[in-house]
């Protein structure tokens, strides 16, 4: 089984984030890698580890992402392709999943894994529509994998009332959930072979393909502006006494924000 | 004219009360609106769907729909879509409609914009608002294709109090099963309970609780306020709370009138999932949590000692 997983430099959202004149400040900024990928990493490896899987990432964007793909060799995928032209910089979910549709018909995959959402712009649209564009079978939200047989997959996804199982024909793409699993840290002898493995780098004409072809030309969306986030304020902190304190927020409670 | 097709947000024969929440936005932006309500012997429920506010209703009823399948959900939604000649199709926030909504988008070559709170139709000059980067910022997003698929986020809009609409029901052919993804099963231990999604109280449990009785006695809690009861991902992971009762980013985005956080410190990827709430109650031991940021009122105390009294003191006021 050969597994394409995706990854995504994203900003830290650990950190505070600021805007001026509709945009983020760069000034101050960390990336990481994309959490929820990370799970889709370590899905692939488990695959890999419990059914002889061959693992591949790819990667869009983000500049130089070195650090990040060895970080991930070192949890155990053994090939990675980095995606870099500038004609992406305003790509949205749509451009992301032609530039993996190129990525996935180059190589040939039977199961494509990305994480549910990028932390950067909580979509979580490009697995799926990567799915669509493929013809492909397509669960979202999954949090668990189970090989069948060489053609078959069972998954289970977190649905509206309940853990939903689906089983699905392979090729097939799957979008995980950070409930799937916990990301490995990598061990010393990992982080040292990674150094030495190789990163497939190219730009859009390397992959085969054009700005024009993958939709940079005519974006269906543009991010016209970043604003600040409306944060709210933190309101009154009580402390003493549980019974006097606990009695006086129920009547603000019932008398200031009338919620009973 | 702006034409809104609204999915119907049906759970377990249930019309949700997002449904009317859309529509009402749709009306409000002076919008043609028809809604499409996809499942199993739900037909009856098209004087309800008129009442939320649709003059259209695509009905697709059929026992092969009972189970949530992207696939054939994503087809009825096209179809609808279709036949009503949407500009605009709107699914309300739940896992069904993250999941069909790009497919729907892919399908018909539309911009695609999911957890979106606001959307601004000027002329021909559609732009949507919606926050990104675990809510740390907000963007405004222009559309640049005839169509757009949205996802609304939870609260984002309310329910006008004097909507109405016409009923004239049209029923869609039913569309083929998935057969490269067959849905087998959906294992669910929510039957009884109170939606997260719509629950006006909602108290959620959090590693300040400790074990399974601490868990317990906020769950007495949420059933004596007749409340949703979620929990934060770190009692989700210890075991102590399902899956599908993780509030934040992964899991349940809830907007309730309140919502009570006991023992829950407010990891980033919590409060994305609950600082849209009307007005926020915390519990917690450490007056430094990061909660108390977000909340309107906060009690720095054990939550073994506050719960018994929170109760104790709701009950006198409720009655």
């Amino acid at each position: 089984m050969k597994i394409l997983t995706t990854v995504k430099k994203v900003v830290d959202v650990e950190l505070n984030i600021h805007v001026t004149n509709g945009a983020i400040v760069e000034d101050g900024l960390q990336y990481v890698i994309n959490a929820w990928d990370e799970n889709a990493v370590e899905a692939a490896v488990q695959l890999k580890e419990n059914s002889g899987a061959q693992t591949t990432l790819v990667s869009i964007g983000g500049g130089d992402n070195t650090d990040m793909i060895r970080k991930c060799y070192a949890m155990g995928i053994e090939n990675g392709i980095h995606i870099e032209d500038p004609a992406l910089a305003k790509a949205d979910a749509s451009i992301y999943a032609n530039v993996l549709k190129k990525v996935y018909e180059k190589g040939g995959y039977d199961l494509v894994i990305t994480g549910k959402q990028a932390q950067d712009t909580d979509s979580g649209q490009t697995g799926i529509m990567l799915a669509e564009a493929l013809n492909l079978p397509c669960v979202s939200n999954v949090i668990s994998i189970e090989v069948m047989d060489d053609q078959h997959i069972k998954v289970s996804r977190l649905g509206d009332t309940g853990t939903e199982v689906v089983e699905m024909a392979l090729p097939a793409v799957v979008t995980v959930s950070d409930s799937i699993n916990e990301p490995r840290l990598p061990a010393m002898r990992g982080i040292m072979m990674a150094k030495k493995k190789k990163i497939d780098v190219m730009d859009l004409a390397g992959l085969g393909t054009s700005a024009d072809e993958i939709g940079c030309s005519s974006p269906k969306s543009e991010i016209a502006e970043f604003m600040e986030s409306k944060t709210r304020k933190a309101g009154q902190k009580f402390e003493g006494d549980a019974a006097q304190i606990t009695a006086q927020v129920v009547n603000l409670l019932a008398t200031e924000a009338k919620v009973f | 004219m702006a034409k809104v097709l609204v999915i119907a947000d049906i759970k377990q024969g249930v019309l949700k009360g997002s449904t009317a929440e859309l529509l009402s936005k749709a009306r409000a932006i002076g919008a043609q609106t028809a809604v499409v309500a996809i499942g199993s012997n739900i037909e009856s429920l098209v004087p309800e769907l008129a009442a939320a506010g649709s003059d259209t209703q695509y009905i697709a009823d059929d026992a092969s729909l009972d189970l949530f399948s992207a696939g054939p959900y994503a087809a009825c939604v096209v179809d609808a879509a279709g036949q009503f000649g949407a500009s605009q199709i709107w699914f309300g926030f739940s896992e069904s409609g993250k999941a069909a909504a790009p497919r729907v988008a892919a399908q018909l070559n539309a911009a695609c914009a999911t957890e979106i709170t606001d959307v601004i139709v000027d002329g021909d000059k559609v732009e949507i608002v919606r926050p990104a980067i675990a809510n740390k910022v907000v963007q405004r997003v222009k559309v640049n294709t005839e169509q757009l698929v949205a996802v609304v986020r939870a609260g984002a809009f309310e329910a006008a109090a004097d909507i109405t609409g016409t009923e004239n029901p049209v029923k869609l052919s039913i569309p083929a099963a998935d057969l490269k993804a067959v849905i087998k099963e959906i294992l669910s231990d929510a039957s009884g309970e109170i939606d997260l999604a719509d629950a006006d109280i909602v108290i959620s449990v959090g590693r300040g609780a400790k074990d399974q009785a601490g868990v317990d006695l906020v769950k007495d809690l949420a059933n004596d306020l007749a409340a949703g009861f979620g929990s934060s991902r770190a009692m989700v992971d210890g075991g102590f709370m399902a899956h599908n009762k993780q509030v934040g980013q992964t899991g349940k985005i809830v907007a309730p009138t309140l919502y009570m956080a006991i023992g829950i410190s407010g990891a980033i990827q919590h409060l994305a999932g609950m600082n849209g709430s009307k007005t926020i109650l915390a519990v917690n031991k450490d007056p430094e949590a990061p909660i108390f940021n977000v909340a309107d009122y906060g009690i720095v105390g054990d939550l073994f000692e506050v719960v018994p009294i929170l109760k104790q003191e709701i009950k006198k006021i409720r009655g």
